[in-house]
């Protein structure tokens, strides 16, 4: 059975194949799968059979007995396939006679429909023309009936004209305003048509009732009393009766701007009372708010009144829109007074607090107005204003603070002036940034405008500072009295009071700027980035707005500059006083030294001055002795003092002197000790500096003259006693002994005849100086 | 910008105070200085610098008969040159002509060509016009001011005219004006006073005081540098003598001379006790002065020190740019050192 099979399904596939490979316009489509085996013996059923390579191939491959099998077994299939095709052939056919035999039944039936179709439209026709007729019998009728209606309507409108007068009284009577001018607008037409002949009387009897009804209406716009809506329908209604309404509106609306004027006047009383209530308690919060109530009332009131107006005109909200404006402008305009003067930060809150309360009661009313909007940015224009006055304000108390308690404790103890100086300008400037700070949180807090704005003051604060302090700069600058081409204006008050003021205060602003510089920004700086960080993405454009560093950087120069200015000033002080002794007397018939010379009381007094205003400002230098080695000196005092006398007793001997001169200049020059060294913040450097400075001035004047033999020894003398009196007092004794020796010098080399004193009669008069200074100590305690 | 030596150095015997450039040698980058000795015999030295710029050669040295305390080339003949000088009692001041055979001489005498005579009391200083040949010559000491007449052939100078500075006024210094060939500036205790020569009028002044040097900008009009002892040196427009246009911090201690240098705009050399030249350089023009801005903004302004030249011993009293070769200045300190320094790096590029 499965070897019978096997052929039968073979061959029935073959079939199917052929055949639709007939029937197949493509016959690719099925045999693809074939192409390719058309070398081996099954390509036989191939579209691409070659007859004689398949010949070919089975003779080759096949012995006699196969080829003899195949040939009956090809003979047996052609001989099947040939009944298969045959089959199909009968089939076919079949399908074709009985598809003729439905066309022809077809045909038959279509033949009876055309007459059916005729008979209908005859019948149409007719019922068409029988219509026709009916319609044309009844057209009279109709156009009568028409004519009767018309009339009818007219007879009824005249009637109702005719009793428009007595409708309209009654009208009025029952206050149905709407109803009669509704009416009365109905007739117009007609009165504008036959007013003056048929209708005259009836016209104007109207017209009188009208009368009356538009000044009832007026008389009910104007009323507050009435209600919004019945205001509004007289508006309404008046405008119908095209009445003047301008006028009308222009009155009301400078009521309205009255009130307006009244509200503002009482916001600034509120505001007074607010401020008095506040002031001697902070929980002034119940006085606030009754107040604040009052206020709000009156606001309640115009809002109402601003709302029936924008009911009654629906026109004139631009008109509105202004004059709410106006009111928060207003507001604000007022608020900026306030700024100006500086007001304490619960005031000015609560200031704010009061107008974004009117601004919400007018943006229920008027919501187109965008008050809101309009108030969110003049808020931050007042709060931005605030910052600003508040940081003015902080400067002026620091610079009152530093000029004020010099002015007002002069009675005190001179000792402890520069002191309580220096504190109160530290606690001014930092106590205020902090204040200030403090008072910038709470605004933060409020947190009147959504994030924006507190971004805003974050950054506005941030800037502050840093304006701040280059204001303070500038300040300083003109304290000192260095800055003086900026205070050209108001050199006439300012300088005067600088001048006054310049020697200790200007130390104090050293100092100051340094404290500035190691402590103030440093807390500030964490208090900013403790509460006013985040304002970032704003100040990131043009870089942070507080640049800590740039401010430490400007301090810390404007400390070397006032201490060398301090410096400066005390040394030109000292300068005078040289001058003075150098040009006043004739050097070259100078008398005999007799004693030490007075100008050096005065120079050492000086000295002490600055000692003590140094003292009580300026820490003492821990490093004293590491300073002095550090300035090579110590070698160098130890040479100088031998060298010196050495150089004193060969002046005497005048031949080999000036060689034996210029060898040791050349020898001390090559330890050239350093005089202009760096100045510290210490009491020590500071007078060091100074009369370093002094010592070299003196030099260059000396060198400047010409001097006779006892002028030399004058000089010689004054010298020597101030060498004892310095060394108590300074710091870097190497370079003071060198510019001692250096005066010296210079004095001999300008001198005609330099025969130095005998050092016994020196001593002797410094000796008689220091005890004559010991009779007079007692004198000044 | 501190830097150690490139200059070129000389050194005199003693002690010594001025310096000038000999304008009037065209062939030669040449100064002369003389020396300040109360003692000793005073020397006159005429330097020159080698072709080569790295050498000074004494090209004369000539022995004058008192200490040094001014010396001014004459602008328009190298071998004439000015010099106040005291006895030590007494001041005086004479012009003086090197003498021609000066080469073979081992120490030859100057000429006197004329003695400035009629002073009282300390000479400050002589100057000659500004530029160009003219034989009128100022001379001040310390209570009036001089104008002279010189005739350098038949050796006489004649004093035109002379007037007091005034009582308590006590002159100390000058500069004549440049651009304006009539107008002398003055310096005294107080302020610095603006002569007018045909009138021998004072016609303005800048209260100022301490003024120690003052020199006029060659290439601007109306511009002048003062040096003052204390601070520093400011730079003013003589059209708004109340407030200086510009400031510059100077020295450590006194500023002594400053002189602005003849070739290139804003370019300052001031020296000082500290022992230091410094150059400086402004960008101050005379178109900027109506506004205040010069003054409100110092702070945005380049540090306007270009270098500090400190290796000195001495205060530096002396000071000259050459006018043949405006990069290159000499400098005098006290203890007779005469240094001569090129600034052509610091020039600023053009």
């Amino acid at each position: 059975m499965g070897e019978g099979d096997m052929p039968l399904d073979d061959k029935a596939k073959r079939t199917r194949d052929l055949l639709s490979s007939f029937y197949s316009p493509d016959p690719s489509v099925s045999n693809t799968s074939n192409s390719f085996r058309f070398s081996s013996l099954d390509a036989i059923n191939s579209t691409s059979f070659d007859a004689d390579q398949y010949m070919n191939l089975l003779v080759q491959t096949s012995n006699l007995e196969g080829l003899l099998q195949r040939h009956v077994e090809m003979a047996a299939e052609i001989k099947n396939l040939d009944t298969d095709l045959q089959m199909l052939v009968y089939e076919n056919y079949n399908k074709f006679i009985s598809a003729t035999d439905t066309i022809k039944r077809m045909k038959s039936n279509i033949v009876g429909m055309e007459t059916s179709m005729e008979q209908l439209l005859g019948k149409i026709t007719s019922v068409q023309s029988r219509s026709d007729g009916v319609n044309t019998s009844l057209f009279e009728k109709r156009e009568h009936i028409e004519k009767l209606h018309r009339t009818h309507n007219l007879l009824r409108k005249v009637q109702f004209i005719y009793d428009l007068p007595a409708r309209l009284g009654k009208c009025i009577k029952s206050e149905a305003y709407a109803d009669a001018v509704k009416f009365y607008i109905g007739a117009m037409p007609i009165f504008k048509a036959y007013g003056d002949s048929s209708f005259q009387d009836c016209k104007q009897a109207s017209e009188e009732v009208m009368a009356t009804i538009i000044k009832k209406l007026q008389g009910k716009l104007f009323l507050d009393s009435e209600s919004i809506q019945a205001r509004a329908e007289a508006a309404i209604l008046l405008k119908k009766l095209n009445f003047p309404m301008d006028n009308l509106k222009a009155k009301l609306f400078e009521k309205l701007e009255q009130s307006l004027e009244a509200l503002q006047l009482k916001h600034e009383d509120i505001t007074n009372v607010l401020v008095e209530s506040n002031n001697p308690s902070e929980q002034g919060n119940n006085t606030e708010s009754v107040t604040g109530s009052a206020h709000d009332a009156l606001v309640c009131e115009f809002a109402e009144a601003v709302q029936a107006y924008q009911v009654i005109f629906p026109d004139s909200e631009k008109q509105l829109i202004k004059l709410s404006q106006d009111l928060i402008a207003k507001h604000f305009e007022i608020t900026a007074g306030y700024i100006k003067e500086w007001i304490p930060i619960a005031n000015f809150l609560g200031v704010l607090r009061i107008i974004w309360k009117d601004v919400l009661l007018m943006d229920k009313v008027l919501h187109e107005a965008l008050l809101p909007d309009y108030s969110l940015k003049a808020s931050q224009v007042a709060v931005k204003q605030y910052i600003k006055s508040t940081f003015s304000h902080l400067l002026n108390d620091i610079s009152d603070s530093l000029t004020n308690v010099h002015i007002k404790p002069k009675e005190e103890a001179e000792e402890h002036l520069l002191v309580v100086f220096l504190e109160a300008g530290k606690t001014a400037v930092l106590q205020g940034s902090l204040n200030v700070l403090l008072d910038f949180r709470q605004l933060l807090e409020e947190n009147l405008g959504g994030i924006q704005l507190s971004n805003l003051i974050v950054e506005w604060v941030q800037e502050g500072f840093q304006d701040f302090f280059r204001a303070l700069h500038d300040r300083f600058l003109l304290l000192s009295g260095k800055n003086k081409s900026a205070s050209q204006d108001e050199n006439s008050t300012e300088n005067m009071q600088v001048e006054k003021v310049i020697p200790g205060l200007v130390l104090v602003l050293a100092q100051l700027s340094i404290f500035i510089e190691q402590v103030a920004i440093s807390r500030i700086t964490e208090e900013i980035s403790a509460y006013f960080s985040g304002g970032g993405g704003h100040a990131s454009e043009n870089g942070p707005a507080l640049v800590p560093g740039e401010i430490c950087q400007t301090f810390h120069s404007d400390g070397e500059m006032f201490l060398q200015h301090y410096i400066n000033t005390t040394t030109q002080k000292i300068s005078v006083l040289l001058r003075k002794r150098f040009t006043a007397p004739n050097w070259v018939k100078h008398k005999e030294p007799r004693e030490v010379h007075m100008f050096v009381d005065l120079f050492l007094q000086e000295l002490e001055a600055i000692g003590t205003e140094a003292k009580q400002i300026l820490p003492h230098g821990a490093l004293r002795k590491h300073h002095r080695s550090e300035s090579n000196g110590s070698s160098a005092s130890s040479r100088s003092n031998p060298l010196r006398e050495d150089r004193m007793m060969r002046s005497n001997t005048h031949r080999a002197r000036s060689q034996l001169l210029e060898t040791h200049l050349a020898k001390l020059f090559k330890q050239k000790v350093e005089i202009f060294t760096k100045t510290e913040y210490t009491q020590e450097s500071v007078i060091t500096t100074v009369v370093k400075l002094c010592l070299k001035s003196f030099l260059e004047f000396v060198r400047l003259q010409t001097f006779n033999r006892s002028g030399f020894q004058q000089i010689q003398l004054d010298i020597q006693f101030l060498r004892a009196s310095l060394k108590e007092i300074v710091e870097d004794e190497a370079a003071i002994d060198f510019l001692l020796d250096e005066v010296i010098v210079g004095a001999s080399d300008r001198c005609l005849d330099p025969i130095p004193l005998e050092p016994p009669i020196l001593d002797k008069l410094v000796q008689a100086k220091l005890a004559k200074e010991k009779e007079q100590t007692p004198i000044y305690p | 910008m501190q830097g150690g030596s490139s200059g070129i150095g000389y050194g005199l015997k003693y002690q010594a105070r001025c310096i000038s450039d000999v304008k009037a040698d065209t062939d030669h980058t040449s100064f002369i200085t003389g020396t300040l000795s109360l003692r000793e015999e005073n020397e006159v030295h005429l330097l020159r610098l080698s072709s080569g710029g790295t050498e000074l050669i004494c090209e004369g040295l000539f022995s004058h008969p008192n200490e040094i305390w001014d010396l001014s080339s004459c602008p328009f003949d190298q071998r004439i040159f000015s010099t106040v000088f005291s006895t030590g009692e007494s001041f005086g001041a004479a012009v003086w002509q090197i003498p021609e055979l000066y080469g073979q001489l081992n120490s030859p005498q100057l000429e006197r060509i004329a003695s400035l005579d009629g002073h009282v009391g300390k000479v400050n200083c002589i100057l000659w016009w500004p530029s160009g040949r003219n034989d009128k010559l100022i001379s001040i000491d310390e209570e009036n001011l001089f104008l002279w007449s010189l005739d350098c052939s038949r050796k006489a100078a004649q004093v035109q005219s002379k007037e007091s500075a005034g009582m308590l006024h006590y002159l100390s210094g000058g500069a004549w004006d440049p651009h304006d060939v009539n107008a002398v500036a003055a310096t005294c205790e107080s302020s610095v006073q603006f002569w007018d020569l045909r009138t021998m009028k004072k016609t303005s002044s800048i209260e100022r005081g301490h003024v120690r040097k003052v020199d006029y900008d060659t290439r601007k009009m109306h511009m002048l540098v003062t040096a003052e002892d204390e601070s520093g040196i400011h730079i003013w427009d003589l059209r708004m003598p109340k407030v200086p246009i510009d400031e510059l911090r100077g020295h450590s201690h006194w500023t002594w001379a400053v002189t602005c240098n003849p070739e290139y705009d804003g370019l300052i050399l001031s020296s000082g006790t500290d022992s230091t030249v410094n150059l400086w350089f402004t960008s101050t023009t005379s178109d900027e002065l109506t506004s205040g801005s010069v003054v409100a903004s110092p702070s945005q302004k380049l540090d306007p020190l270009l270098f500090s030249f400190n290796d000195y011993e001495d205060s530096v009293y002396g000071l000259a740019w050459s006018s043949r070769e405006p990069w290159i200045f000499a400098s005098l300190s006290y203890d007779g050192r005469v240094v001569v320094e090129s600034v052509k790096p610091f020039l600023p590029k053009k």
